[in-house]
């Protein structure tokens, strides 16, 4: 046995996937190794055998098979370590130190492309990005044929190397952004980077802020509208989802697809979200100010019923409130990560308690179930998980201002939340900004 | 012309935050009739020393008030700077103080005027925080969700108006000799001295400013006439915030509040608290400037508790209207100097480049 051979085998050689074997390949012996949890060896062998086969008969000499059918390596065995848990199929010639690196047929370990689960569709490309990061690439230059798409793969990470790649259309992307993006690429090469945070980390922002600087999409059809608006798309392996740099207010409101619709309808639809997050973020808080500090702005059968509606409600507004939108929170969250089965019930158990159960309990007022219930509604319509979730936060920070301030302090609750959203800078790109697909911004 | 929104909407807030709270009773004080004449006399001298000022600007592209004086020498810093920074500061507690009476006054009357105050500071200081640009761009936002509030409630205010009370019409020029029109200048130099401060991160074309300051006058006038015609001079002429207590006599059946008086107000705070954070921002930029060892944030953390202190030796509204008569002068004199001053010297500017040549 070589070197070589040993010396793999001496550090993959506990693990029981590690697959070594003699065969004869094009008249001379070799050794094949791989791991055969990533490689479908049956299959592989055949193929092997047909190709050497084929080239044999064609009068082609061994030595240039080796160089045809696949990279070459040779010494070191580091590279081959790495090519053989990369799922490659690795054949030493026998007698020499030289190491083939074959394209082996690989086990089915991937997901078809499927429709989107999270991100429902009503007119529009179904298909949704997977796990495996270079058919998400390949979505993408299905959507987009050209030459100015740029694809640039890095492989990060020091103990558990991950692929990275970054993608952008030459020519409408702001070329600052992509060098910045490279440039701390390359510096925080050694990072390992599994998820999102690592990414910011990554990129060195701030990873207190409520709003992420990066926007997801699970449908190539949205990446590559991205794209064209002069984006930068982000893939990290085994992330089954597009990142978009920069992220921007208004993608809390516009959905690609809106433009299968007529323009009119698509107008409504976006303003619909608007007001959906702008109820969103004033109920709440309008309600605890209105009932608790500033009840005499309105009139006055209005306020004698609001009032009504809270009668016998041991606490105050804002305990009341807090209280609600505690459970709401939770029944949003037990609904998540339940199995199918389950969730239903839990569905149930909530409307019975957000119905009329703690109403008739007198524990909350009639009217505060209607607030929610708008407040929840309203904040759904926005676009995209994560900002759905910001909002979703930021509705404290307003009821609890409106419960000191009343109405005065909803609307500083508004002024910090506009001027939050305003101080966001994503590689100089403010994150208030509208035309993306200009030069000029 | 994107880059220049910013700035207008910038311009347009601020204003409209000064203009429907102590302006109208100043006017309404400072004469018996005729009131147009000096509002109009206050409009063209704005206009005036805006157009100057901006012209004045325009020869030093790309630098700020600061840069510019400093480039001047010793003196101008001296001479400009300094009452500048002084008169930003007296402004910026005035405000603070003013507006936290107005807001116990006539929606919080229960919470402590201290609360007021330190809300109204905390929410400036933290806009201000993350500099001009952040300034500029919570206007724009806070633009689109209030102004369409603001301007609702002011249409609705010419519910109860009474032409004939704009007889007479005839103006007489005692006002020039009243002490409350002087104050009234308030309104039209608070506000533009930050055209001087957003070169750096934002440009904007002199035809919108000016234009903008032209939609500004209906503004101007009915703050005033919209009391006076409804409750009439005499009358108008006792109330204390005559706009607001005509905001608050509003009736509209089919809308759900009593008190529309009350968006009208918070819309205007919220570009009161966009002015407040404006001017703090410009003293920041001046302080930073040359102390440059203290980080900008420091430095505003340190004014707004400062200025949250002084608020505290301003016991009540007759010394609120102390202070702002005796910041009359220096109003008057940054009003006029700085603008005239950027203009000589960039005339003078000009003037050497092509002998230069």
């Amino acid at each position: 046995m070589d070197p070589i051979v040993k010396e793999i085998r001496s550090i993959l050689g506990e693990n029981n996937d590690f697959f070594l074997q003699r065969d004869i390949v094009a008249d001379s012996a070799v050794v094949l190794l791989c791991l055969d949890t990533l490689v479908d060896m049956q299959k592989t062998r055949v193929v092997l055998q047909k190709l050497t086969h084929g080239l044999l008969s064609q009068g082609t000499s061994t030595q240039d098979i080796w160089n045809v059918i696949g990279e070459r390596k040779e010494g070191s065995s580091h590279k081959v370590i790495s090519a053989i848990k990369e799922g490659k199929l690795v054949i030493n010639i026998e007698g020499t130190n030289r190491c083939i690196l074959f394209e082996p047929v690989s086990k089915m370990l991937n997901r078809s492309i499927d429709v989107s689960t999270n991100e429902n569709v009503i007119k529009g490309a179904l298909n949704s990005f997977n796990e495996n990061i270079e058919i998400n690439i390949g979505l993408l230059r299905k959507q987009i044929v050209s030459s100015q798409l740029t694809v640039n793969t890095f492989s990060i990470g020091n103990d558990i190397p991950k692929s990275l790649a970054i993608l952008y259309i030459n020519g409408k992307v702001d070329t600052k952004i992509v060098e910045k993006v490279k440039s701390l690429i390359e510096k925080n090469k050694k990072m390992d980077i599994s998820n999102i945070q690592g990414l910011s980390k990554m990129f060195e922002f701030s990873t207190w802020d409520t709003i992420s600087k990066f926007n997801s999409t699970e449908l190539p059809y949205n990446a590559s509208q991205s794209l064209k608006r002069g984006r930068v798309v982000l893939f990290i392996d085994q992330l089954p989802f597009a990142i978009i740099l920069p992220n921007l207010l208004w993608d809390m409101f516009i959905v690609e697809n809106d433009r299968n619709l007529p323009q009119p309808l698509m107008i409504a639809l976006r303003c619909l979200r608007v007001i959906g997050m702008l109820i969103a973020l004033i109920s709440p808080g309008l309600y605890v100010a209105l009932v608790a500090v500033n009840p005499e702005v309105l009139q006055i059968e209005i306020a004698l019923s609001v009032l009504q509606s809270r009668e016998g409600v041991p606490y105050p507004a804002i305990v009341e409130v807090l209280i609600m939108l505690v459970i709401l929170e939770l029944i949003l969250e037990a609904i998540v990560r339940l199995p199918k089965s389950i969730g239903p019930a839990i569905t149930m158990v909530g409307g019975i308690i957000l119905g009329q159960a703690i109403v008739e309990a007198k524990l909350v007022s009639n009217l505060l179930i209607i607030i929610l219930a708008a407040t929840t509604i309203g904040n759904s319509t926005l676009i995209g998980a994560q900002n759905f979730t910001s909002i979703r936060i930021y509705k404290y920070l307003n009821v609890i201002l409106a419960s000191i301030f009343g109405v005065f302090g909803l609307v500083t609750g508004f002024v910090i939340i506009c001027a939050h959203m305003a101080s966001i800078n994503t590689f100089g790109k403010s994150y208030l900004h509208i035309n993306t697909g200009r030069s000029e911004y | 012309m994107v880059r220049s929104l910013h700035v207008v909407i910038l311009y347009l807030l601020t204003h409209l935050g000064l203009i429907f709270f102590m302006f109208p009773s100043n006017i309404i004080a400072s004469t018996q009739q005729g009131h147009w004449l000096p509002i109009l006399i206050g409009i063209f001298v704005h206009v005036l020393f805006l157009h100057i000022y901006m012209k004045g600007l325009n020869y030093f592209p790309g630098e700020n008030l600061i840069s510019i004086f400093s480039g001047i020498g010793k003196g101008a810093v001296i001479l400009l700077l300094v009452p500048v920074l002084l008169y930003f500061f007296i402004i910026t507690l005035i405000t603070v103080r003013a507006y936290s009476e107005i807001i116990t006054l006539v929606f919080l009357s229960f919470t402590p005027l201290w609360a007021v105050t330190l809300l109204l500071l905390i929410v400036s200081t933290y806009v201000a925080k993350n500099g001009m640009e952040t300034v500029l761009r919570t206007g724009l936002m806070l633009a689109i969700i209030f102004l369409p509030l603001f301007l609702f409630v002011f249409i609705l205010s010419f519910q109860n108006v009474d032409w004939r009370y704009f007889n007479p019409v005839t103006p007489d020029l005692n006002f020039l000799t009243s002490r409350s029109y002087y104050e009234s200048f308030f309104v039209f130099s608070g506000g533009f001295l930050f055209l001087g401060f957003v070169q750096p991160y934002f440009s904007y074309e002199r035809k919108y400013i000016i234009f903008s300051a032209l939609l500004l006058i209906p503004f101007f006038i009915f703050s005033v006439y919209i009391p006076i015609l409804t409750l009439g001079q005499a009358t108008a002429s006792v109330t204390f915030l005559p706009f607001v207590v005509i905001a608050d006599s509003i009736n509209v059946s089919w809308l759900m509040f009593d008190r529309v008086t009350l968006f009208f107000l918070l819309s205007l705070i919220s570009f009161m608290i966009l002015y407040i954070s404006l001017v703090m921002c410009k003293t920041i930029l001046i302080i930073n400037r040359y102390v440059p060892s203290i980080k900008p944030v420091h430095l505003l953390y340190i004014l707004s508790s400062l200025l949250f202190f002084l608020c505290f030796l301003i016991p009540d509204w007759k010394d609120v209207e102390k202070l702002f008569w005796w910041n009359t002068l220096l109003r008057f004199y940054v009003f006029i100097a700085v603008p005239l001053s950027i203009y000589f010297w960039g005339v003078r500017k000009r003037k050497g480049k092509h002998e230069t040549i």
